[in-house]
């Protein structure tokens, strides 16, 4: 069974099998034999993994698992490969604009049927306090600006969107 | 009404509406706030009473000739909204090339922040520190300090690790920079709690930057070397009470350091975070203090403030509090949204950071290492990630025993 896990921006494919003596995680090309049992407090656990006991904490959302290693956080995402395929749509991304951080709209300075320059400024949002320009990534035509002056986003929200290239 | 540490604690006109009300405001008078949260007023106020500021050109004082007295100043230069506060709206610029272009940005900033386009510039002072002090005014002219808090760990001008006594200080400057905090706030006939803070050169000039008139989010770190709980302070002086201490009696014993801790992942470009809280445990022992807004359930979105809560530490010097800092930020479990307890934690560690040496560019300067990933623990991860996946487990646990014998099948 598969699991598409993102660690720290890196994609990483994993399986997890069973030999009948106990679980084998197999990624980045290496099958480790591993055990995962619960210890004292909440979230805690100890992971066996190459004659190693690791104490860790952890905590499991729908989609990412939350842990705490070493006196360290880490977030990891979790996708399932099945689920991945239906977003589909080769080249989809490339006329979108998405956001790199969560923020709010300051302002927006093109709408809907507006022919665009590459490097025109389509709209400025502000995350973190810093105002920051979003700017045409080619010519052509304006789709979709879907956010409102003063609106807030989302992480990963498309905040403008190219018509498709006409060949 | 204690106002807290928001925009509310420095708003003259709330002040007012509280006044009309009938009801006690905890703080400074309205005049004091217009004032101090004027910065060309309030910088003109300090120098005119022969306390040092850096030099300056201030648009006001002729807006046509700004960006030529602009210039003047000389680069680096920082251009600041007159209404700011907290960094927002600030920008270097150092070359004439950027000046306009930057001056308009500030002011639309300041403008949207403040309702206030007006600006002005100040010399940049190179690898400056951030040195403030904490005042104490009963509002009849009796006015204490409580000693210096050093503020340099900033990231864009946000505070992220404070602490008290400052290592740049010796006892001299220290009680030549209380003083000086002290006669400003005394200039103000000051009331309640205040902050003076000043820009500290490498060669031990100081000037006055602002004061705030209010509580900081710092306090903290005061208040477990002095001794006193300032908050209880502010509601005696605003109840008529005075001041409890007199300055003889105010006194630093051993070091505290304060961490903020805040929802934002440091090892991809600071990028705010959000989710959900799904664990928390605080550290707890001696010296060990959490001021926290957080609790399991909680959802952290990007409405409010990143800061979560504040760690807080105290030890008997400064090498005691750091090390007590690393080993409760590093105790310090909060799952379900990231927050930079990894990236405070590589901060104590740095020995730019152990041996005092900082400046305000600090995080800037030595970005690489500080976001530096540690050693590859990805292993454990992916296992623990694995294992923990009920429909995963369960999913592989239900594969009939012939095939799980064929080990990792695959298609």
């Amino acid at each position: 069974m598969r699991r598409l896990l993102e660690i720290g921006g890196e994609q990483i494919p994993v399986w997890l099998a069973h030999t009948g003596k106990g679980y084998v995680v197999h990624a980045r090309d290496r099958a480790v034999p591993c055990a995962l049992t619960c210890s004292q407090g909440r979230g805690a656990y100890v992971l066996e993994l190459e004659g190693r006991s690791i104490p860790l904490r952890l905590a499991v959302s729908e989609t990412a698992t939350f842990i705490h290693l070493y006196g360290r956080a880490y977030e990891i995402r979790r996708t399932d490969p099945a689920d991945r395929l239906v977003e589909g749509g080769a080249g989809a991304g490339q006329d979108s604009i998405v956001a790199p951080m969560p923020g709010v709209v300051v302002s927006v300075t093109v709408g809907p049927g507006d022919r665009v320059e590459k490097g025109q400024t389509l709209l400025v949002i502000e995350s973190m306090k810093l105002e920051t320009t979003l700017s045409a990534p080619r010519d052509g035509v304006v789709a979709e600006v879907p956010f409102a002056p003063g609106e807030g986003f989302g992480l990963k929200d498309v905040l403008a969107r190219l018509a498709p290239e006409e060949e | 009404m204690h106002p807290g540490y928001g925009f509310l604690a420095e708003n003259a006109a709330f002040v007012r509406a509280l006044n009309a009300a009938g009801i006690t405001f905890v703080g400074p008078t309205e005049d004091v706030i217009d004032l101090m949260g004027d910065k060309v007023r309030a910088r003109a106020f300090v120098a005119e009473r022969g306390f040092p500021v850096a030099p300056a050109a201030i648009e006001d004082d002729d807006p046509a000739s700004f960006v030529e007295r602009a210039r003047a100043v000389g680069y680096p230069l920082l251009i600041k909204p007159s209404a700011g506060g907290g960094g927002k709206g600030m920008r270097v610029v150092r070359e004439d090339a950027a000046l306009e272009a930057e001056i308009e940005t500030a002011r639309r900033e300041g403008k949207r922040y403040f309702g206030d386009g007006r600006l002005f510039v100040e010399r940049y002072i190179e690898r400056p520190r951030h040195i403030e002090v904490q005042v104490m005014g009963d509002g009849c002219g009796n006015v204490v300090h409580c000693w210096e808090r050093e503020c340099s760990i900033q990231r864009r001008f946000q505070k992220i690790i404070e602490e008290t006594p400052s290592p740049a200080l010796s006892p001299e400057q220290r009680t030549e920079i209380c003083e000086t905090a002290a006669g400003i706030a005394r200039a103000v006939n000051y009331r309640g709690a205040g902050t003076v803070e000043f820009i500290y050169a490498p060669d031990g000039a100081f000037y006055f930057l602002e004061m705030n008139t209010r509580l900081q989010v710092e306090h903290p770190v005061t208040e477990m070397v002095t001794g006193i709980d300032l908050v209880a302070e502010q509601l005696r002086i605003a109840a008529g009470g005075g001041l409890s201490h007199a300055q003889a009696e105010i006194r630093q014993t051993g070091h505290a350091i304060e961490l903020r801790i805040c929802a934002e992942d440091a090892f991809a470009d600071f990028r705010p975070a959000i989710g959900e809280v799904l664990l928390v445990e605080e550290p707890q022992g001696a010296g060990v203090r959490v001021d926290s807004g957080i609790l399991e359930g909680g959802k952290v979105t990007t409405d409010f403030d990143p800061m979560l809560a504040k760690l807080i530490v105290h030890g008997s010097d400064r090498a005691g509090a750091i090390a007590r800092a690393r080993a409760a930020v590093q105790g310090y479990v909060i799952l379900g949204v990231t927050t930079n307890t990894g990236y405070l934690d590589a901060i104590l560690a740095h020995p730019r950071f152990l041996s005092g040496d900082v400046s305000t560019g600090f995080l800037a300067e030595e970005a690489a290492v500080l976001t530096a990933r540690g050693e590859d623990v990805t292993d454990i991860l992916v296992a623990a990630t694995a294992l923990s996946d009920g429909r995963l487990v369960r999913a592989v646990d239900e594969i009939p025993e012939m095939h799980r014998l064929m080990g990792a099948w695959r298609n």
